[in-house]
């Protein structure tokens, strides 16, 4: 028994769930849940479709290339059983997984870096720009913590050669 | 070899049946349909069809009959007076006579008619011309219908017949009714012969079979027979005669010597002798039953006599130059004890068959099968004895073998662990593997939603570690880089959050008004009572409002309150005032100045004003009540009036009609 991944959205699909089409071409394609099915059979392309592994893969909005993906792949040989390699293998997968984990986290923690800073930027000039809307009383003791800003003489005489 | 056997007959239907069968058969299998606007030629045809096809199938029928039917004179002589002797050959040819001539009177028939046919001119003449060759036919038919009926009775009587085949070995019993016949039939063979203790309860022929010497031998029952003139016997005596009359048998005639069966050895003596003349040229055994009441030496010195005349006579059978022991001629036996019976048996056969092979080394033919016969024997080359010869190898690895104990196999150990049902064999103990011990583990197959073999790596450890440093290398360059960047724009402060929260509440707020202002009817300036549910906007409010936002709102409050005047009572009590001063007579314009600026005094919807026509206010709150709840429904159903009776469009004409081309199916 194996996990498989679902075509359309490629989560895992565990035994005895989802469903499995076989072209008369003899390729097989399963869908862990209805919804993927249906999608499919509307001919959707899962590049396209927001939600699905391949879309998010292909906007880089996660990790795509990683050394911990290389640990796990299909071998279509088979391997005579070894308690002792098994073991190792057993105890290896929780710390690989852990560490891709890790990875991914960091790779989203990158990826929203410039939004991050650019809803900050926003967010100090609206506080800068919109203070006095709100009365007196609320704002007084904010005001007093903001430093006061030195204006240069400079400055001001542009400004009144200008007027 | 004719095969005797009249059970393949057959069947011969009843003359309605056979008539339906035929008129049934040409309405199925020829054409039905003819119009008159046929050529003449083709309706001529049609109908000659018909009319040929009954004939024909009236001919193949009658055939089938007459041929099935055995002809008495080609049968075997046994067959035909056995026939004769049930049925009466007069009357069997006649039957089958009739049949014939109505076969060809049909066919006379259907040749006359067919003649006419070609000279039918109409589709109507034709017809007639066919319904009366049908007609006719049938008629034909009805006429035999008797003989028919009887046929089919002969038929099933045949049919019930037992297959005697005439020219095989047979043994034939006959004797007085009564004297054990059936019983040692029933001794001898397998057949089940009815045996009861009165006279002719065997009242036809019955066969069975008996075994001697790897040979098959025939065995026929006949009912008794009693000594009288051949003229006198009946059919079931009669059928006895003609079996020993024709068929070539060793003949047992059965003696009861005790005279249980109600005759005498006398009555029984004369009988033999009356029928001898059937015997000739056939073994005869003489056989004495019923020894278990009457033991033959018992016999009367008369009675012996007579037995020892019979036995003469049947000596005389036995044909010259055949060796004249007289063992096989008298026997005594008791059906009821089984004594004798075997011997009895054994003789008929053993006699029987000496004479046949006499008659078979007689016969001409003999010499072409003993040409052909050769009995070869080796000739013993010199006086050695040569026994069989096992090599001294092969017997000791016999030894071998016998002493090794036998491989176990999977039976056995099911064996000894409960059987089947309770054993479950293991796959798992063929596994080639490294360790023994290993061969029963349990194979992890899914772990944490990975597949298991999908890692399974013989340097997976090695690969493990230098991950391991891989990701020590990568933590330790974060580290740094986390220390080293600046961003220009720091993360807000908690207070500085808050602030900003209330900010953005309020332009929300701001915007959300906005909105309802707009969505109000025409931007009214006066907001409704329906939209001031919680007195929001009054005077108070917007004063608070206006001194929150530091302005003086003692000017706005003032205007707004000149504007709108309360209805107190103050006011007319005033006014009152003013009367009592009218009284004086001065401010008399004032005062009517005064009334006429005054508000338009309101009051509750119930009271009565003159001119409205209702007699009280409990008449008048009835009507409003009224006039309410009818209106009740129709607002409910947002009408506008009771003139609303809008009945819209149902089925839009410009979108049920006309083909369909691009655009949806709701608007096009």
């Amino acid at each position: 028994m194996r996990l498989e991944k679902c075509w359309f959205c490629s989560s895992t699909v565990y035994p005895g769930h989802g469903i499995q089409f076989v072209r008369n071409d003899a390729k097989v394609f399963r869908f862990c849940r209805s919804k993927c099915h249906k999608n499919f059979k509307m001919k959707r392309n899962p590049r396209k479709v927001k939600w699905t592994k391949a879309y998010r893969r292909l906007r880089g909005k996660d990790m795509t290339q990683d050394t911990t993906f290389e640990f796990e792949r299909k071998r279509n040989r088979p391997e005579r059983y070894d308690r002792i390699l098994t073991e190792q293998t057993l105890k290896a997968i929780p710390l690989i997984t852990k560490i891709r984990h890790e990875r991914q986290k960091k790779h989203i923690t990158e990826r929203q870096k410039g939004g991050k800073s650019m809803s900050r930027k926003k967010d100090a000039k609206e506080l800068e720009q919109d203070l006095q809307m709100l009365p007196k009383k609320d704002t007084v003791a904010y005001e007093a913590t903001k430093q006061k800003v030195i204006v240069s003489q400079l400055k001001t005489e542009e400004n009144l050669m200008e007027e | 070899m004719v095969q005797y056997n009249f059970k393949k007959i057959t069947v011969v239907p009843p003359g309605k049946d056979f008539i339906d069968i035929i008129l049934s058969r040409t309405q199925r299998q020829t054409p039905t349909v003819v119009h008159k606007g046929y050529a003449i030629k083709r309706i001529r045809q049609f109908y000659m069809r018909k009319v040929r096809y009954t004939q024909q199938n009236f001919y193949e029928k009658l055939s089938t009959i007459i041929d099935g039917f055995p002809r008495l004179d080609d049968i075997h002589p046994f067959y035909g007076d056995l026939l004769h002797v049930l049925y009466n050959k007069d009357h069997y040819k006649l039957a089958l006579g009739q049949i014939n001539t109505a076969r060809n009177i049909i066919a006379k028939i259907s040749m006359d008619y067919l003649r006419l046919l070609k000279y039918g001119d109409t589709l109507y003449r034709c017809k007639c011309l066919k319904v009366a060759a049908l007609g006719r036919m049938c008629t034909v038919l009805k006429r035999i219908t008797p003989s028919l009926a009887y046929l089919e009775q002969i038929r099933q009587h045949m049919a019930r017949l037992p297959s005697i085949d005439p020219n095989t070995r047979t043994i034939l019993i006959c004797g007085y009714p009564n004297v054990g016949k059936s019983s040692f039939m029933n001794k001898v063979t397998r057949a089940d012969v009815d045996v009861q203790p009165y006279a002719f309860t065997t009242k036809s022929l019955f066969v069975g079979h008996a075994d001697y010497k790897y040979l098959r031998y025939q065995v026929i029952d006949t009912p008794g027979i009693l000594d009288r003139p051949f003229e006198d016997r009946n059919i079931v005596e009669m059928c006895s005669i003609t079996a020993l009359a024709h068929l070539r048998a060793a003949v047992l005639f059965f003696l009861d010597i005790s005279g249980s069966c109600g005759y005498t050895i006398a009555q029984q003596a004369a009988l033999f002798h009356s029928i001898k003349s059937l015997f000739m040229n056939k073994p005869v055994v003489i056989v004495c039953n019923k020894t278990d009441l009457q033991p033959l030496d018992g016999l009367s010195e008369e009675d012996m006599k007579l037995v020892m005349e019979m036995k003469a006579e049947a000596m005389k059978t036995i044909p010259q130059g055949g060796d004249p022991n007289e063992e096989g001629v008298l026997l005594t036996m008791s059906a009821l004890t089984d004594e004798g019976v075997m011997a009895v048996k054994n003789a008929a056969c053993e006699r029987l068959l000496e004479q046949r092979v006499d008659i078979k080394m007689k016969s001409k033919k003999i010499n072409e099968c003993l040409n052909r016969f050769h009995v070869a024997l080796p000739k013993a080359r010199d006086n050695r004895e040569r026994p069989t010869c096992i090599p001294q190898a092969v017997l000791e690895a016999e030894a071998v073998a016998a002493a090794k104990e036998k491989e176990k196999l999977e039976r056995d150990l099911e064996n000894e662990n409960g059987g089947a049902g309770v054993y479950s064999a293991s796959i798992k103990k063929h596994y080639i593997l490294a360790n023994d011990e290993w061969k029963e583990d349990i194979l992890p197959e899914i772990l944490d939603g990975h597949n298991v073999a999908d890692f399974l790596d013989p340097d997976i450890l090695e690969r493990c570690e230098e991950l391991e440093r891989e990701e020590g290398l990568r933590l330790e360059e974060e580290a740094a880089q986390d220390a080293f960047t600046i961003d220009g724009h720091d993360e807000l402060t908690e207070e500085q959050h808050e602030i900003l929260g209330k900010i953005r509440k309020k332009k929300a707020m701001l915007i959300q008004e906005h909105r309802m202002k707009k969505s109000t009817a025409e931007s009214r300036p006066i907001v409704p009572r329906k939209h001031d549910k919680d007195r929001k906007f009054t005077t108070k409010r917007m004063g608070r409002q206006l001194s929150s936002m530091g302005v003086d709102p003692t000017a706005a409050v003032n205007r707004l309150l000149s504007q709108s005047r309360g209805r107190k009572r103050e006011r007319s009590l005033s006014r009152a005032d003013g009367d009592d001063m009218e009284v004086d007579g001065q401010h008399s314009d004032k005062k009517l100045r005064t009334r006429s600026w005054s508000r338009f005094q309101s009051r509750p919807m119930e009271v009565v004003v003159p001119g409205e026509g209702l007699r009280d206010s409990a008449q008048k709150k009835k009507a409003i009540k009224k006039s309410r709840d009818s209106v009740k429904k129709r607002n409910k159903q947002a009408r506008r009036g009771e003139a609303d009776r809008v009945i819209p469009t149902l089925r839009p004409k410009h979108l049920f009609s006309g083909k369909r081309g691009i655009g949806k199916t709701s608007r096009r």
